[in-house]
């Protein structure tokens, strides 16, 4: 019913909206997320062309090409097929009329009733919409948000349009009318095609089937609400979902680093995006269909960075890991719970190739790894439990961090050196000389763990397998350990496999959680349903059992 | 909140103006019966006379009483006596009023309609050619003194192409009746009227257009658009509604500017009105008549401040239903 | 709020016409004992010349050159205009920031006090003073600025109450600051673009009524102005002479009008800048 194509849309000073591609059907309903400044407003106006730049591209509405209509011809589809309710500021209401002279403008202008005619329905749409008539007489200033809100919408539905915008419903509003107006736009969505603007992922889940993605003047992803929010595809929509406070996460609130720029040429994710190449900075990707889901992302998505293939270890006659398949993506975190003696360990070893498996194979990036050489190294780095012993107690700071730059040759010593003192920046120690030339010895706990982190990095990996590296902490630094490594992950894309026994630590961490039982992965999946609704009996012992602080507080 | 506050400042500008009506004529150095009714007066009065009047303003007494005897002689109606026009002060001055009352009621309803409407269609087009001739062409026409306007409309229309008369406000002596009449007083009217509106129309253009232009600005002109509205109806019903408050508001402030200008004016045409009389009771030094204009017009103008006043709680409904 | 007077002037032509004219203006009434040939009061038995080579404007109903009371005449209108407005514009200052500084009963008296004034028609109030005092020119002046101020008094009183809520203000009181402190260092300067647009219109609302007082012979005698060229004039306007006896006053008024309107226009603009920027839909 609705369908833009390559919908662009600029001001003298910048191009807002660069090339929209969407489709609705009749009696779909569809919500636009976005970020402010992403062009959310600017694409609602412009499906009713209220916007003074420049408009270019297509606009098919059942059959009109809405673009090159007459002005006239446009006033006429406006407010009658297509209806706008704008976002409630102050004065978005015309402040000397009564409500019901203005929910009855529309019908007067658009439908041939007289004055009364017109107010009668009017009254009756505001009485559908829960305005009580007692306040039919009253002027906007009176009314409250919630009351303002629901005449909105009422203007909009005067003469029943099959198209219905809505930008930013129910923001201006807290909780209690928001839930409210939420079940009235429900309601009213039965009859008819909806599209909702709005930045709040959980109001655009209430009320949309579908959910497109606005990055930048850009559609990034697009697909069915559930499918999206539950598997994001494309790595801002991931980041979003991230940085989104809701009751079910458990992870810690990332960020997604820097800041919209608009001028940047290529995908206009690329300079904040953890796995950009060359070829995104160069050429803006196309949306396309891949696997069910519209993306638009020169890799596809979030690309799966390490897998494994039923990789299978016999020590003798001991199974220590039984045909283990798991998956590491790109700027995620995977937790591997499990007791002592699951085979975690010897897991992260066969990842590692540390020991060799029996059975299977490891994937790095689709292609399979066989020897594993500096390449691999570069890519995957590891932390150990113990950093007493995984630290030389023979080498300065400095010399630690930069040793796998020694052994793989890169760089002059100069450059070695500032890498070294880089990273040890990163992992916040300070960077003194007074500190980079002292031994393991002479450091605590916290700081040794520190510097095994730094020196990981030091080969700018992307995936970090973490066995337990807070196994030999106390409970602050652990709390500051996994901080500065979410921290990382935010700041460098750097994927987690992280190894734990504590399902409580995996749950602050992860997003997706594999629980493992006598070398076998017993439950994998994301955090939310693993923590809250596990379905293997021994993950919900792991969950029952695991550390809990919560308590009846007794009253003074 | 418009009652007290309000009623209040009305009563401290009557009584600024009684009190200045009262203290300069006493302040004048040398006998006060003869600032309050100027030395031709005096020449004419009676010693008999000149005691009584010295009696009734108590003009032996403290100056406390004095000022009661003064209010309630105005309270009697009695304004004085005008020697030049051999009348009573209040008589003179009621005769002129409607003249005045005329000029300055067709200005002021014609120009600030106009300059309303002008206001809406010049915000409306903001930038075009036709807002900005407009703009420019008023801002000139204000420039002018309304005087200079009327000489120029005078000697323009007046004496070169007599197409209107050069003084008065109707034909004297002429016996015109009923539509006859109301021609020639048309007639009469029509320069004027003309040089007035032509300086004041500008001010509430400007500041119709000005506040248009913020109003257009507004969430709910969008909302309006977005209805599908046409022009028409968002110039005028949406945005013209909107702006015209302020300019309501000036109206009485622009009363205290028009009244500068329908004095001038009175005189440039030599319009039988307050303006004039006032101009002749200034050259006569007939002090009763001058008092006596000051206070009907102070009367006037804060009456008709008040009105507005009153109008504007009716208008914006933000006042009217306050939280 | 950052202003820039120099960038709005530039902007508007309008406002490089009007500083034009003005500066005519003042050039003329500053030099005008150079510029004129004759002494403006001179009365010489030629009446009603019309211009010639040594009359460029002919001479009046006394034989005084008309172009040089037309330079003098100049004279009186800037100074009165810009005295009255700068009396005006202080007094204005002064009671605007005190009353928002201070506020309570002050505030509230002062306030009905300048309410009061505003409404009552200005001209009536002069004509009656002017009926018992002799006006000299420095007597209009006074009663001008006396009678001028209360518009802008208002105006400033509303601005400094809202500047008085800003940050630094807030910020220098907590180091200390007196009220005078903050009004020399802190308001006064904030109010500055206001009080000019105030200045500015007190020029020409004094310049105003300075020709038509004039006009209405309520002037000091021994000075030129254009608007008793104006009345004496349009005395003798059956003769056909008004074309260069009644045109160049009223003219040269209107100009100057008309510059300084133009001048606080630009100037008002540059203070809203909501008037300048460009609509959505």
């Amino acid at each position: 019913m609705l369908k833009l194509e390559n919908l662009k849309v600029s001001y003298a000073w910048e191009e807002i909206l660069n090339g929209i591609d969407l489709e609705v059907k009749d009696g779909e309903s569809l919500a636009i997320i976005g970020e402010s400044g992403a062009g959310k407003t600017t694409l609602a106006l412009s499906l009713m062309r209220l916007v003074n730049g420049n408009v270019k591209g297509k606009i098919f509405f059942n059959g009109l090409e809405l673009l090159s209509l007459s002005e006239e011809a446009m006033r006429g589809v406006r407010g009658n097929q297509i209806a706008l309710a704008p976002q409630n500021a102050n004065n978005t209401l015309n402040p000397v009329y009564t409500i019901l002279d203005q929910v009855a403008e529309p019908v007067l202008e658009h439908q041939s009733k007289n004055r009364r005619e017109a107010r009668e329905q009017a009254s009756g749409l505001l009485s559908d919409l829960g305005i009580p008539k007692s306040r039919f007489s009253a002027y906007p200033h009176q009314l409250s948000g919630g009351e303002q809100q629901r005449v909105l919408i009422a203007m909009a539905l005067a003469n029943q349009p099959k198209l219905l915008i809505l930008d930013e419903p129910v923001s201006s509003l807290d909780a209690p009318a928001r839930a409210e107006v939420i079940e009235l736009l429900k309601a009213v969505s039965q009859d008819r095609s909806l599209i909702v603007m709005t930045h709040d992922i959980s109001t655009a889940a209430k009320l949309a089937d579908n959910i497109a993605i606005i990055y930048s003047g850009r559609i990034v992803e697009l697909g069915s609400m559930g499918e999206v929010l539950s598997w994001p595809r494309h790595p801002y929509t991931r980041g979003l979902i991230r940085s989104y406070p809701d009751m079910s996460t458990g992870k810690d609130l990332q960020g997604i680093k820097g800041v919209m720029n608009r001028s940047v040429s290529g995908c206009p994710f690329s300079s904040r995006c953890t796995q950009v190449i060359e070829i995104c900075r160069e050429k803006i990707p196309p949306l396309r269909l891949i696997q069910g889901r519209y993306i638009a992302c020169h890799r596809g998505g979030i690309i799966p960075l390490l897998s494994t293939k039923n990789l299978t270890k016999h020590f003798g006659s001991l199974l220590a890991v039984d045909s283990v398949n798991i998956t590491i993506e790109g700027a995620e975190t995977l937790a591997l719970v499990g007791e002592s003696g699951s085979g975690k360990t010897t897991l992260a070893k066969l990842i590692m190739g540390l020991a060799k498996p029996t059975e299977g194979e490891v994937y790095l990036e689709d292609s399979r790894v066989n020897n594993r050489g500096k390449d691999f190294y570069h890519q995957v780095q590891m932390i150990f439990q113990n950093p007493g012993e995984s630290l030389s107690h023979r080498l300065s700071v400095l010399e630690l961090v930069r040793e796998p730059l020694d052994i793989q040759e890169i760089g002059t010593e100069e450059e070695r050196n500032s890498k070294a003192r880089q990273v040890v920046r990163e992992v916040e120690l300070p960077e003194t000389e007074a500190f980079l030339s002292k031994y393991p010895h002479q450091l605590s706990g916290g700081e040794m763990q520190r510097v095994a982190i730094a020196r990981a990095l030091v080969l700018d990996p992307r995936l970090l397998i973490a066995d337990e590296p807070t196994a030999f902490l106390d409970s602050s630094l652990q709390a500051k350990i996994l901080k500065l490594l979410l921290n990382l992950q935010e700041q460098r894309g750097l994927s987690l496999l992280f190894i734990t026994h504590d399902i409580a630590v995996a749950r602050k961490i992860s997003d997706r959680i594999a629980v493992m039982k006598d070398g076998r992965i017993v439950e994998q999946g994301p955090a939310k349903s693993i923590i809250t609704a596990p379905m293997h009996a021994y993950a919900r012992k792991l969950s029952q059992a695991a550390s809990s602080l919560s308590f009846e507080v007794k009253e003074p | 909140m418009f009652s007290i506050r309000n009623l209040a400042l009305y009563l401290i500008a009557m009584f600024i103006i009684l009190a200045l009506n009262f203290l300069l004529p006493r302040m004048m150095p040398g006998d006060p019966l003869m600032a309050i009714y100027g030395e031709e007066a005096l020449v004419q009065m009676t010693p008999a006379l000149k005691a009584e009047l010295v009696e009734r303003f108590a003009l032996d007494q403290p100056w406390w009483q004095q000022f009661a005897a003064y209010l309630s002689t105005l309270f009697t109606g009695d304004l004085g006596y005008s020697y030049y026009h051999n009348a009573p002060a209040l008589e003179v001055i009621l005769g002129r009023l409607p003249w005045t009352l005329l000029l300055v009621g067709t200005t002021l309803i014609i120009s600030t309609f106009g300059g309303i409407i002008l206001g809406i269609e010049s915000g409306w087009r903001r930038s075009s050619l036709q807002d900005k001739s407009l703009l420019t062409g008023l801002m000139v026409l204000g420039g002018f003194p309304d005087f200079f306007l009327g000489i120029l409309l005078l000697i323009g229309f007046g004496v070169t192409w007599a197409i209107f008369p050069l003084s008065g406000a109707i034909t004297p002596y002429s016996g015109f009746t009923g539509a006859a009449l109301v021609l020639d007083v048309l007639h009469h009217l029509f320069l004027p009227v003309t040089a007035l509106i032509l300086c004041h129309v500008g001010v509430s253009y400007l500041l119709t257009r000005n506040t248009m232009v913020t109003v257009l600005k507004e969430p709910y002109m969008l909302t309006a658009r977005a209805k599908g509205l046409s022009n028409l109806v968002m110039r005028y019903r949406h945005a013209g509604r909107n702006a015209l408050l302020p300019v309501i508001t000036r109206t009485g402030i622009q009363l205290g500017r028009m009244i500068t200008g329908v004095l001038f004016v009175e005189i440039v045409f030599a319009y039988p009105g307050l303006g004039y009389l006032t101009y002749e009771a200034l050259l006569t030094r007939d002090y009763p008549v001058l008092q006596g204009v000051l206070l009907i017009v102070a009367v006037f103008v804060l009456i008709a401040n008040f009105l507005v006043d009153l109008s504007y709680s009716k208008i914006d409904p933000r006042i009217r239903y306050a939280h | 709020m950052h202003i820039s007077i120099r960038e709005e002037v530039k902007q508007h032509n309008s406002a490089k016409f009007g500083i034009a004219i003005l500066l005519l203006m003042l050039t003329i009434a500053l030099f005008a004992p150079l510029l004129a040939s004759y002494p403006p009061n001179m009365q010489t038995p030629f009446a009603f010349e019309p211009p010639s080579f040594s009359h460029w404007l002919g001479t009046n109903h006394v034989g005084q050159d008309i172009l040089s009371q037309l330079l003098y005449g100049a004279r009186t209108s800037l100074l009165v205009g810009f005295s009255a407005a700068l009396l005006a514009t202080i007094l204005s200052a002064t009671i605007g920031t005190s009353t928002a500084l201070i506020g309570g009963l002050y505030d509230r008296i002062t306030m009905r006090i300048v309410d009061a004034f505003i409404i009552i028609p200005v001209i009536v109030i002069i004509i009656l003073v002017a009926a018992y005092v002799k006006p000299s020119l420095w007597v209009l002046i006074l009663l001008l600025s006396l009678l001028g101020w209360q518009g802008g008094a208002r105006i400033i009183r509303a601005q400094t109450l809202s500047l008085k809520e800003m940050g630094h203000i807030s910020a220098a009181q907590s180091f200390g600051a007196s009220n005078a402190y903050l009004t020399f260092h802190h308001i006064l300067p904030d109010l500055g673009p206001i009080l000019l647009v105030e200045f500015i219109y007190g020029i020409r609302r004094a310049i105003f009524m300075e020709a038509g007082l004039a006009f209405l012979g309520i002037t000091d005698p021994t000075i030129i102005s254009w608007g008793v060229m104006m009345r004496e004039a349009l005395d003798f306007c059956y003769l056909d002479v008004w074309q260069w006896w009644l045109l160049p006053p009223g003219i040269a008024l209107s100009l100057t009008i008309l510059s300084v309107t133009f001048i606080g226009h630009t100037l008002e603009g540059a203070l809203d800048p909501r008037l300048e920027s460009e609509a959505i839909a």
